[in-house]
């Protein structure tokens, strides 16, 4: 019998979504639409228009040496052509953001190829072949996982995730790289390690309360669903925990 | 010696404050009178990017920069989130959350304890970190050897 994945336990709305995000056959909602340019000068990792910098020469011209795995495992475009390992990192608040780090790198693995995530408590930095890179951000940021608010593009000081927000609802950020502009979109003025931009690249609006609650990966006992109240996934965590715990005693599931 | 013991409040709103309400609270604070002592706690707002790339560079942001207080300037470097107030006596208390009713009422709920916020003797630790500190109302406040100094607001009682 072919093998299901589970994705992960509960019962809760917060942990169907931590499923159905990890899950590639549910397509991620498209929700707010990035230009090319603006995504690339958010990231500030190369000009907009210019071409990609590589690190060695394209993989057809410098001659594969007779491999089983290499033929087995397809290079993605970006490994073909040869081109840097750049990044992309995310910080999201605690307060229902619809994402957050562990699940970042859980969807991507299911979701993407070719990518070295890195995940922190405050923060998920996702690593890849550039060209590659730019699709994977897109969809990371035009689709549901990503808030202009509660989500923040941020390469360096990420501090702000676990913080209250701001007056206008937006998460801390000490660069304040994001800004919510009077026409309430937010724009970013600065590139993810907090540089100016020579313009402001808008993003989107910030989602209301109610989408955020409805939408979030992360369980909060104030705002959001309370992670007691999901028994199913209570009781899976103690599990693991008792498993890994008594690990070095041989332990026997009763 | 038996020293003299003040009433401590906070005040912690849900949200961390805009530079302008903090303003605003703080006039309305300082009209209600009797304050001895006063912190604004938060998260810092560097003047220069800390960290990465574009460490070193200047960081323009609308959180950080000077606020009026009864007519001084100060420059805020926090993102305000918590207030810690030191009374003359406990009578001011019901002004004070009638201040703070006042200012957050159309904006976002606050909480606002009664405790001890901040010391008022040198510790052990205080006298091996700051030596001789000759004015002791900063202790429990900031850092005595901080290039920022507090301010000193005149006339307010």
């Amino acid at each position: 019998m072919a093998y299901t994945p589970q994705y992960g336990p509960g019962t809760s709305k917060v942990a169907a979504n931590r499923r159905n995000q990890m899950n590639p056959n549910v397509k991620l909602e498209k929700i707010r639409s990035v230009t090319d340019e603006d995504l690339i000068l958010i990231m500030g990792h190369r000009a907009p228009g210019q071409a990609y910098p590589s690190a060695h020469p394209p993989l057809a011209e410098q001659g594969e040496p007779d491999c089983p795995i290499r033929k087995i495992v397809k290079p993605t475009e970006g490994a073909k052509a040869g081109d840097r390992v750049r990044y992309i990192q995310f910080a999201d608040s605690m307060l229902n953001a619809p994402c957050q780090p562990y699940q970042r790198t859980y969807l991507e693995m299911y979701r993407f190829r070719g990518i070295d995530p890195g995940t922190l408590s405050g923060r998920q930095i996702i690593e890849c072949r550039e060209r590659d890179l730019e699709g994977y951000a897109r969809e990371l940021v035009e689709t549901n996982l990503f808030d202009p608010a509660t989500c923040g593009i941020r390469g360096a000081t990420v501090h702000g995730h676990s913080l209250r927000l701001a007056e206008n609802g937006m998460m801390f950020d000490a660069v304040q790289r994001c800004i919510l502009d009077t026409d309430g979109i937010v724009k970013y003025v600065k590139d993810q390690v907090g540089n100016p931009l020579d313009r402001k690249v808008a993003i989107g609006k910030p989602m209301d309360a109610a989408w955020l609650k409805e939408n979030t990966t992360m369980f909060h006992s104030l705002v959001g669903t309370a992670f007691r109240s999901d028994e199913e996934y209570v009781k899976y965590v103690q599990r693991i925990h008792a498993l890994r715990t008594k690990y070095g005693f041989m332990p026997k599931e009763a | 010696m038996t020293e003299p013991t003040y009433p401590q409040l906070r005040i912690v709103p849900m949200r961390f404050l805009n530079p302008e309400t903090v303003e605003i609270l703080l006039d309305r604070l300082f009209k209600a009178g009797g304050i001895r002592r006063l912190v604004l706690n938060g998260p810092s707002i560097p003047a220069t990017v800390p960290y990465g790339p574009a460490r070193g560079a200047a960081n323009p942001t609308t959180y950080r920069r000077a606020i009026q207080i009864c007519g001084e300037e100060y420059i805020l470097g926090v993102q305000v989130g918590t207030i810690l107030l030191e009374l003359e006596d406990s009578s001011m208390i019901p002004d004070i959350k009638a201040v703070c009713d006042e200012v957050f009422a159309d904006k976002f709920p606050y909480g606002i304890t009664e405790g001890i916020y901040m010391r008022s003797n040198m510790t052990t630790t205080d006298y091996a970190k700051y030596g001789i500190v000759e004015d002791e109302r900063i202790l429990g406040m900031a850092d005595p050897k901080s290039k920022q100094r507090p301010i000193i607001l005149q006339g307010n009682r």
